[in-house]
């Protein structure tokens, strides 16, 4: 795991006294709000409905235990005892006070976390792969390229004030994890015909008001080369990037009028022109902070584990959870463990500062120390000993984290929507709660498979309602919450945006609808197809008509 | 009828205009029937001249849930006056009582409003 | 006439400002330093030039490209890169360009919706004269300039990156051995 130094440490140290000095020029009206604002939001800061809202970043998704540890102490000591994982590896804290921020940094520093440029018209914390370093599938390590940008996007003196927000997501793996191609830039590692690593970099897939799966523009650009070339990509859209409309201000929107081709072109003009040997980082630290990940203590393990089949033969939801949360490692004897946060019942995405300890625990004693979070609001085990899994599983069962259903019907994104949110139009929350009870069988959710739904309370996407297989928006109608249903979304490496099904519904008409779209779905399967597969050959109508149908 | 509302700096609180003031409770609020447009305006102007104080003031329309009291007319501004609904012990909901009890009960009166545009933009 | 900071190696202070700035609309004085928008440097500024008895600067708007005023820059004492509201951060390209593209070796300054936030940014970019929005003294902008002590991208200021620092220490580790 790369550790922080004593340059990274002061760096954070500096970070958090200027935050400091500017919430105290706030107070005494040295700053306006409309100064502050934006200040505050390069820290993480949002005022939302309730009280501020502290978004914390977690590079890469990594957390060690003491991490962890420090997280759920701030859920404790600022907030009401929990915290919410976004959809972008970042957790967020509910119940902040200004006056305390500034304190809460300092104690996140003294554990290497920060909420720098969580929000922010600038470079946001880059998404990686959940599975970095864990999974076989693996090109490279994204954690290693995450951690380049973090360190050369923090504070970047030309491109923190950008037209607008800028979000990079990075896969090592073929299987998309991180939603790469619904990014600003996503970045693919991939080996080229004579072994050289590079990434296919792709830019202006995005979500909001204006989805779009974004093009690729170049297909492998040398691995060495990745700074000077983002350098290259920023610079075209700081000086071109919209800002007379906030809507038409992030950079697909650039893409999409210029075309993939010539927004690639002006690019590979400004790339041309930066001197490289100064813009790329050097072998020497490249070579540190690969170091810094290379070395997981990996033990040498039989592939079979008698302890693991003979517990999963005598309990039905050690299968289960097996079946659903356990994933293939790299390592021999190894596995990797989802920790669902989707209880039935449960607000999705949140842990209580106690279930924050319970891993934390665990992944010190059984996982090296290391725990991800995903983007689907989850969090990630990754180095279990197959031995373990029966003790991990018994663990995680008594604190309420053991929910067999990973990438299921129940396992549902959702912003924290009108709830929370100053932005939202509807509630998210209750809709994910009562699909999730519709759906509280785990025999059925198995039979239907893999199907993601997704929610947002407003059309800025946040939970990625647009590349879901069964999305759900919400909407504002005459003074109402309303919902929006679309079908056929995906944010894996099979991306597409979905298709809106017809009307909006009513809040108690939003789980039935899901429930009839299952049935429709189940009717017209064949073999062992996805919902999304069906979807796919089936087309829309067979689903809007029996949704449509059964209402009149 | 309206009240007038807004976050305090410090901690972000949901605070309402009352007489000169800004409490915590939605139950304390200064009501203003439709003859005070003046001083709605008024209380407004004076959150703005108090930006180490409050941010953002604003006004909001309340309607009367028969039989229980007032309450905010936007399912937004209710969820503000309670807290998030998916934990009901969080925020000034948390207190209970009379206030608490006629805003959630507010939200088929909203609805049988049928008006329009209720929710604030920004 | 606005107060002006310049830079004096890492030390902001105050400066006398000669230069005024011209509206479009304005006639130019008779004599003294002068700064024009483009248009106007494109319509008049070889003819103000050419009198050798003044200084003349740019004032250049995030929409237009410094790319514009690539023969001309020997010949400018300031280019003012404009800032309408601080969130608008194309003036910190331009900045870079200026430098490190044309190696624009005159005046850069800031000028518009200038705060000290933004201090560290500018200078890391480029400028070296600033015409402050907030009130800052030269004390608060050099503070605010030189509030990090690391930093993690090379920009046009010669600050050794933390790469840099580390490799350093590295190299200071292994003398320290033999």
């Amino acid at each position: 795991m790369y550790q922080y130094d004593v340059i990274d440490r002061e760096f954070l140290t500096d970070r958090s006294n200027e935050f400091r000095h500017q919430v105290t020029r706030r107070l005494a009206g040295e700053l306006t709000e409309d100064q502050f604002k934006p200040l505050r939001l390069m820290n993480g800061l949002y005022l939302q409905l309730h009280a501020y809202m502290l978004r914390v970043a977690i590079p890469y998704g990594s957390l060690n235990s003491r991490q962890a540890r420090r997280l759920a102490w701030v859920a404790r000591t600022y907030d009401k005892g929990y915290g919410h994982m976004t959809t972008r590896q970042n957790i967020q804290f509910n119940w902040i006070k200004l006056k305390d921020a500034p304190d809460i940094l300092d104690a996140l520093a003294e554990v290497d976390l920060h909420a720098i440029q969580t929000s922010g018209n600038c470079i946001r914390n880059t998404t990686a792969d959940p599975y970095a370093g864990a999974t076989a599938e693996e090109i490279d390590d994204p954690r290693v390229w995450s951690e380049v940008i973090r360190q050369w996007s923090t504070l970047h003196p030309e491109f923190s004030y950008l037209p607008r927000k800028f979000k990079i997501a990075i896969t090592g793996a073929l299987t998309d994890r991180a939603a790469v191609k619904v990014h600003d830039i996503g970045l693919i590692l991939r080996r080229a015909r004579d072994g050289s690593l590079g990434f296919e970099v792709i830019v202006g897939g995005g979500q909001g008001r204006t989805p779009y799966v974004g093009p690729t523009i170049k297909h492998h650009l040398p691995a060495s080369s990745l700074l000077s070339y983002l350098e290259a990509v920023l610079r075209v859209y700081n000086r071109h990037g919209r800002r007379d409309n906030i809507y038409k201000a992030r950079i697909k929107i650039l893409v999409a009028a210029l075309g993939a081709e010539e927004f690639g072109r002006q690019v590979e003009e400004e790339w041309a022109k930066i001197d490289q040997g100064r813009a790329d980082l050097g072998d020497l630290e490249l070579a540190r902070i690969r170091g810094a990940f290379a070395q997981t203590p990996f033990e040498t393990l039989p592939a079979h584990s008698e302890a693991f089949e003979a517990a999963k033969a005598a309990s039905p939801s050690l299968a289960r959870f097996a079946r659903n949360n356990v994933k293939a490692h790299k390592k021999p004897g190894y596995a990797i463990v989802e920790v669902s946060l989707k209880a039935v019942g449960q607000t999705p995405g949140d842990a209580t500062a106690d279930q924050l300890d319970v891993v934390a625990d665990l992944a010190e004693r059984y996982s090296l120390d290391d725990l991800r979070v995903t983007h689907a609001q989850n969090l990630v085990l990754p180095h279990v000993k197959l031995d373990d899994l029966p003790a991990v599983h018994a663990a995680l069962e008594a604190a309420g984290l053991a929910t067999a259903n990973i990438d299921l019907i129940s396992d549902i994104i959702a912003c924290p929507g009108l709830d929370y949110c100053a932005l939202a139009n509807a509630r998210a929350i209750p809709i994910a709660q009562d699909i999730a009870k519709t759906f509280a069988d785990p025999d059925r959710a198995e039979t239907i498979g893999e199907l993601k739904i997704k929610i947002s309370g407003c059309i800025n996407a946040c939970g990625h309602h647009h590349v879901a297989h069964i999305g759900i928006l919400g909407v504002d109608k005459k003074g109402e919450e309303f919902y929006q249903l679309s079908l056929g979304g995906s944010g894996a490496e099979d991306a597409s945006i979905g298709k809106i099904l017809g009307p909006a519904l009513s809040a108690d008409r939003v789980a039935p609808a899901i429930d009839t779209l299952v049935d429709t779905y189940l009717a017209a399967r064949q073999g062992e197809e996805r919902f999304l597969d069906t979807y796919r050959r089936v087309g829309l109508e067979p689903f809007k008509e029996a949704v449509y149908a059964q209402a009149d | 009828m309206k009240a007038v509302t807004a976050n305090r700096l410090i901690d972000g609180e949901v605070v309402f205009w009352k007489e000169g003031a800004w409490v915590d409770g939605f139950g304390d609020a200064q009501l203003f029937d439709d003859a005070q447009g003046e001083a709605v305006e008024a209380a407004v102007a004076a959150g703005k001249a108090a930006p180490t104080v409050i941010v953002d003031p604003y006004p909001i329309d309340l309607i009367t849930v028969e039989g229980l009291g007032l309450a905010p007319v936007s399912y937004r501004e209710r969820i503000r006056a309670l807290g998030p609904t998916n934990e009901l012990l969080h925020g000034k909901q948390a207190e209970g009582g009379a206030v608490v009890e006629a805003i959630r009960h507010a939200s088929g009166a909203a609805r049988s409003t049928g008006r329009v545009d209720l929710i604030r933009r920004k | 006439m606005p107060k002006l900071i310049k830079l004096a190696g890492e030390q902001a202070q105050w400066a006398e400002n000669t230069f005024v700035h011209v509206a479009d609309e304005d006639a130019i004085p008779e004599a003294g330093d002068v700064i024009l928008s483009l248009s106007r440097f494109q319509a008049e500024g070889d003819a103000l030039l050419s009198s050798n008895s003044r200084r003349v600067g740019v004032r250049i708007e995030p929409a237009e490209e410094v790319e514009a005023l690539a023969y001309d820059l020997p010949r400018l004492s300031v280019v003012a890169l404009a800032f309408p509201k601080y969130r608008d951060g194309r003036a910190y390209t331009s900045a870079r360009l200026l430098r490190e593209r044309f190696k624009y070796e005159g005046e850069i300054r800031a000028v518009g919706d200038v705060l000290q936030e933004q201090a560290g940014f500018m200078v890391r970019c480029g400028f070296d004269a600033f015409e402050p929005n907030d009130g800052a003294t030269p004390e608060a902008w050099t503070k605010a300039a030189n509030r990090f002590r690391h930093v993690y991208q090379r920009a046009v200021d010669a600050r050794p990156i933390a790469a840099d620092e580390r490799a350093q220490q590295t190299a200071q580790a292994k003398e320290g051995a033999l």
